[in-house]
């Protein structure tokens, strides 16, 4: 009775995986319809939850479109390694996906470029000096990969972090920006994103009006830029309020 | 250091959860003298239980089973494997139990956590020692290839009875399978059939047929588990995290659709578990068995 193979036994799936590559036009407008039916300018609807997970001192979960994202926060609690002491607390982040996040079978390994700009994000807004010595983990999972996984997970754990109740200078929320040929699409999916020319990525606080992070990849005109800030900057508000909502909702369904 | 006493309401708020925490178990003895748990549960009673099917869209199959807190989400996926020379009829499934660091506070990143191993192996045997698939019919040409099902499990929250939530979401994971509808190309390689697209047709057809007949695997004897905690004289069923650190011991019963044991397990603790003991959890598992063939059934499935 073959239980589990002895070696790794090769596998393929009989599922055809294809990438269709737009030409290259730079110069002619590109007519391309977004799979979802959305506008070029227009974000998934966001569901978003708090308290998903009863173990965790705060946590929150996020469905944008087929992206979902599980983050918790654990802390402040006791530096685990023989630290330096530090009369500031220490944040420790670490995003990992699940092995059927993305359609090809990966491994499900722990994704550390997405956990550093996560930490980068976070530490900007976080006031570490309410919780000296001490250390707050934040670990998000990335149950299904939809497109703009890292923007959605960084709005995730800003709302666990309230959730958890540290103390921050305000909410984080981020949105991703997709360019293909002239055509700026917000908030990307997985197909667009795989075609995109340039990729900009921006969390903002959006009651203080500052940018905490900020990444663009590829090829960007300076008005391009302008725009897809303009675009980033009205996106996070609105997606300010809807977490907000969200954190009041929960807070008066708790006093019931 | 006197104990609180429970009759002083307000006041003593802030001291029960303090009493909990330094003196967890004179806590909860004192609640199982008077037969309850903290969380007003009988002793042999399971916490509420609910199964959600198809959530995952990139999987073939899914469920997320809740069993109180204890979240736990499996998804299966199909490829396409040759089968081995000692059984060229057979497919292949690998079962893998993850707890990523969001579920406990005990687990760390990088570090996996100690009881994933445990019971990625003990699922993995339960499961196939139960006959519950037969591999057979995961067979697509004899010799030459047949599916291998990567069944993942992921915890998503830890609060006691992880093997209990595992088991029944891998089992509804595995009813709500949909194989991949394929076909057999000239190069000898298996293809999936998409909806619209008609190319190769007359290589397909024949094949087709083979395939359309086995979309969903049959399952038979089910396994049902219930794991139970042994301390001092007391037998609680489906225990909690906090629950589980105050135990002697614990106990798994594994139980099929026909009432038929499948496995027992009970992990070494101070507690010695007389014949008595061990017929109690098996009478509790049998009851649990009939609530959770009842949960699936509601489902529609068989």
């Amino acid at each position: 009775m073959a239980a589990k193979p002895g070696a790794a036994t090769p596998t393929y799936s009989p599922k055809l995986v294809g990438r269709t590559r737009l030409p290259i036009l730079k110069d002619s407008d590109l007519d391309w319809s977004r799979p979802d039916g959305r506008g070029f300018h227009q974000c998934r609807p966001a569901l978003l939850q708090t308290g998903a997970v009863s173990s965790a001192s705060g946590s929150a979960y996020a469905e944008f479109g087929n992206t979902k994202v599980i983050v918790s926060v654990f802390g402040p609690r006791e530096s685990k390694k023989a630290m330096v002491f530090s009369d500031v607390g220490r944040l420790n982040c670490n995003v990992s996906y699940t092995t059927f996040a993305s359609p090809t079978i990966g491994q499900g390994t722990d994704h550390k470029e997405y956990s550093s700009m996560l930490h980068k994000a976070l530490e900007g807004v976080i006031m570490m000096e309410t919780f000296p010595k001490t250390t707050v983990d934040v670990f998000a999972l990335v149950l299904e990969s939809g497109g703009s996984d890292l923007s959605v997970v960084i709005s995730c754990a800003s709302l666990a972090l309230a959730d958890a109740g540290i103390m921050m200078y305000d909410l984080i929320t981020a949105v991703s920006v997709s360019c293909i040929g002239k055509s700026l699409m917000i908030d990307p999916v997985t197909e667009e994103e795989g075609c995109e020319d340039g990729s900009f990525m921006m969390t903002c606080m959006p009651s203080r009006y500052e940018i905490t992070q900020l990444t663009l990849t590829g090829e960007w005109t300076t008005p391009n830029i302008n725009e897809a800030m303009q675009l980033c900057l009205d996106a996070c508000s609105k997606l300010g309020e809807i977490m907000r909502d969200c954190l009041k909702q929960a807070a008066s369904a708790s006093e019931e | 250091m006197g104990l609180a006493d429970s009759s002083q309401d307000l006041s003593t708020e802030m001291e029960v959860d303090a009493f909990r925490r330094i003196f967890p178990l004179r806590f909860f003895e004192r609640h199982l003298s008077e037969s309850l748990r903290p969380d007003g549960r009988q002793l042999g009673k399971a916490r509420d239980t609910i199964v959600n099917l198809g959530l995952v869209s990139t999987a073939d199959g899914s469920a997320l089973a809740k069993i109180g807190s204890t979240t736990m989400l499996a998804a299966i996926r199909m490829e396409v494997m040759t089968p081995s020379t000692d059984s060229p009829d057979e497919g292949c499934i690998a079962l893998e139990f993850h707890m990523p660091p969001i579920c406990s506070p005990t687990v760390r990143p990088g570090r996996p956590a100690d009881a994933a191993p445990v019971i990625s192996k003990r699922l993995s045997d339960t499961i196939l020692s139960s006959g519950m698939i037969d591999l057979k019919e995961l067979c697509l040409v004899s010799g030459k290839a047949a599916w291998m099902g990567y069944l993942d499990i992921y915890c998503l929250d830890a609060d006691g009875a992880l093997f209990d939530a595992a088991l029944l979401s891998a089992v509804a994971a595995f009813s709500n399978l949909q194989i991949p509808v394929v076909a057999l190309n000239d190069n000898g390689r298996i293809v999936a059939i998409t909806g619209g697209k008609d190319q190769d047709n007359a290589s397909i057809t024949e094949k087709e047929a083979v395939n359309k007949e086995k979309r969903k695997l049959t399952l038979k004897n089910i396994p049902f588990s219930l794991t139970c905690i042994l301390h001092k004289n007391y037998i609680l069923a489906d225990p909690t995290t906090e629950e589980e650190s105050i135990m002697d011991t614990l106990v798994t019963v594994v139980l099929d659709s026909s009432d038929q044991m499948v496995s027992f397990y009970k992990s070494g603790g101070t507690a010695l578990a007389y014949s008595s003991a061990i017929k109690s959890c098996i009478e509790l598992a049998r009851k649990r068995a009939k609530e959770l063939k009842q949960i699936l059934g509601e489902m529609d499935i068989d």
